[in-house]
């Protein structure tokens, strides 16, 4: 077996794709510890939480904006913002946590980057389905009306967290202060994302000012696939889907000019 | 081979520019056991870490179409909370390789026993240093890196280690810096001299060694 044939023959395509699979198993293990209770306890941590949240609110609000079920109202948006935020949060220390790594020549810092991001794509995309099918499983909610509108709205969602949480690694790299001072910033997010609300519930000129919020157009998003009757009026997944696209190529842009910074 | 496409690195300490390479463009040759050469503070333990993409350049590109080590016996990159098994197969996946064949051989090799399956966090130096060189060797690479020879255990586990390594040497070929003359003569039969930014290449060890002998005296 000469090592050098087994180079050329290796493309760096499936290099790429072979270390990104070691690194999400490596991550999978270092963030769930290992029992193998650890991913079970992942999942149902945020289960337990979101259950516990809606619980409460659905005492508080007996009528929800749209559909009966409070339960699943808040469900759609609590879900939806978390994926967000879990991915906005965790990448941004993506490059601290993984600096030993870079000394294997074959790891590069996009590849960590993309790990942690399927992993916990992965994760909250079975978060979501195990939540959803509890609630269709206790007769709380119907089968989501348009799934491909919700399986949409997931994509966003997490191209979304993507874009801001290495936006957010990139910027901390620069300047570490940024970490709390995000931790700031972006507390006021889940009141005016929509969690518990819709934007058609307030007068046009704040209407206005919340629709240049992107988490927001992802909560409506996924409200729209999941109610078989509900037309939001301030949705617009291009404006969405452009964020989206501009977020990405800051990220990715910024992440490749302050490389050397990091190593 | 390992190629040098203007490659410049430079590093910013305290506001004063210290120049590592200055806009380099070479190749080493395949085929051939090299020894880099440079005073203390030259920038070779850099270039190792340039060589085995660990650092980046500042500008310029390093073209690397072979399977480089990292740096023999570094253990920066293991998981502190993992444990040597899992460190070993992370390791092994990456690179393609059968987890289990790489197991078996670094169990066998490291000599660890049933520390293998303890977080590395326990480790001592001499036992994380150990797997490292055990994981190196496991693995088929064409370059093996290695920034200062540094032995490892005691007189019969080093001379364990270079049995296995003068094994793997029949295929691949060894990218060192020392400060021994010795060592350097005993593995390389080429050179390179960092110096004040620049580096030169020689087929022959003894130029290398020579010119760099000359540096040191006439060093300001």
């Amino acid at each position: 077996m000469p090592p050098m044939d087994m180079t050329k023959q290796d493309s760096l395509l499936r290099t790429q794709i072979r270390v990104i699979g070691a690194l999400v198993l490596r991550e999978t293990r270092v963030t769930f510890g290992k029992a193998k209770m650890g991913y079970l306890w992942a999942i149902m941590e945020p289960i337990f939480g979101t259950a516990f949240l809606t619980l409460i609110f659905s005492i508080v609000t007996r009528h929800p904006p749209i559909g009966t079920s409070f339960t699943l109202f808040f469900a759609t948006g609590i879900l939806t913002f978390q994926f967000y935020s879990k991915l906005a949060d965790s990448l941004m220390a993506v490059f601290q946590a993984n600096r030993g790594l870079m000394a294997y020549p074959l790891v590069k810092e996009v590849d960590v980057v993309i790990a942690r991001f399927l992993l916990i794509a992965a994760t909250y995309t079975t978060i979501i389905i195990v939540f959803f099918g509890g609630l269709i499983a206790l007769q709380i909610a119907d089968y989501p009306a348009h799934l491909d509108t919700v399986l949409l709205a997931i994509l966003a969602v997490a191209l979304l967290g993507l874009g801001a949480g290495l936006t957010n690694a990139v910027v901390m790299m620069l300047w570490p202060t940024w970490k709390q001072l995000h931790t700031v910033l972006t507390r006021p997010l889940f009141f005016i994302s929509g969690v518990f609300f819709i934007p058609s519930n307030f007068p046009p000129d704040i209407r206005y000012i919340l629709s240049w919020n992107p988490i927001l157009h992802c909560i409506e998003l996924f409200r729209a696939g999941y109610y078989p009757m509900y037309n939001p009026q301030t949705l617009d997944v291009s404006y969405l889907f452009f964020y989206i696209a501009i977020l990405l190529l800051i990220a990715f842009g910024s992440e490749r000019l302050y490389r050397k910074h990091q190593k | 081979m390992i190629s040098f496409d203007g490659v410049r690195k430079t590093y910013r300490i305290d506001g004063v520019r210290k120049v590592v390479l200055e806009d380099l463009t070479m190749s080493l040759p395949a085929g051939r056991n090299i020894a880099i050469l440079g005073h203390n503070g030259a920038g070779k333990s850099t270039l190792m870490r340039l060589i085995a993409g660990a650092e980046l350049p500042d500008e310029g590109r390093i073209h690397r179409s072979a399977r480089v080590s990292w740096p023999l016996g570094f253990s920066g990159g293991f998981g502190g909370d993992m444990t040597g098994i899992e460190n070993a197969r992370f390791v092994a996946r990456m690179y393609g390789e059968d987890s289990e064949r790489i197991i078996a051989f670094v169990e066998e090799f490291s000599e660890l026993g049933p520390s293998m399956r303890v977080p590395i966090r326990t480790y001592s130096s001499g036992m994380k240093a150990r797997l490292a060189f055990g994981i190196s060797m496991a693995i088929d690479f064409d370059y093996y890196l290695i920034d200062e020879v540094t032995a490892v255990g005691d007189t019969r586990f080093k001379k364990k280690c270079e049995e296995v390594f003068s094994s793997k040497l029949k295929h691949a070929k060894v990218l060192m810096t020392s400060h021994s003359t010795g060592a350097i003569r005993k593995m390389c039969e080429s050179g390179c001299v960092l110096h004040q930014g620049k580096m030169r290449y020689f087929d022959d060890i003894e130029k290398a060694i020579e010119l760099h002998d000359d540096n040191q005296t006439h060093a300001p």
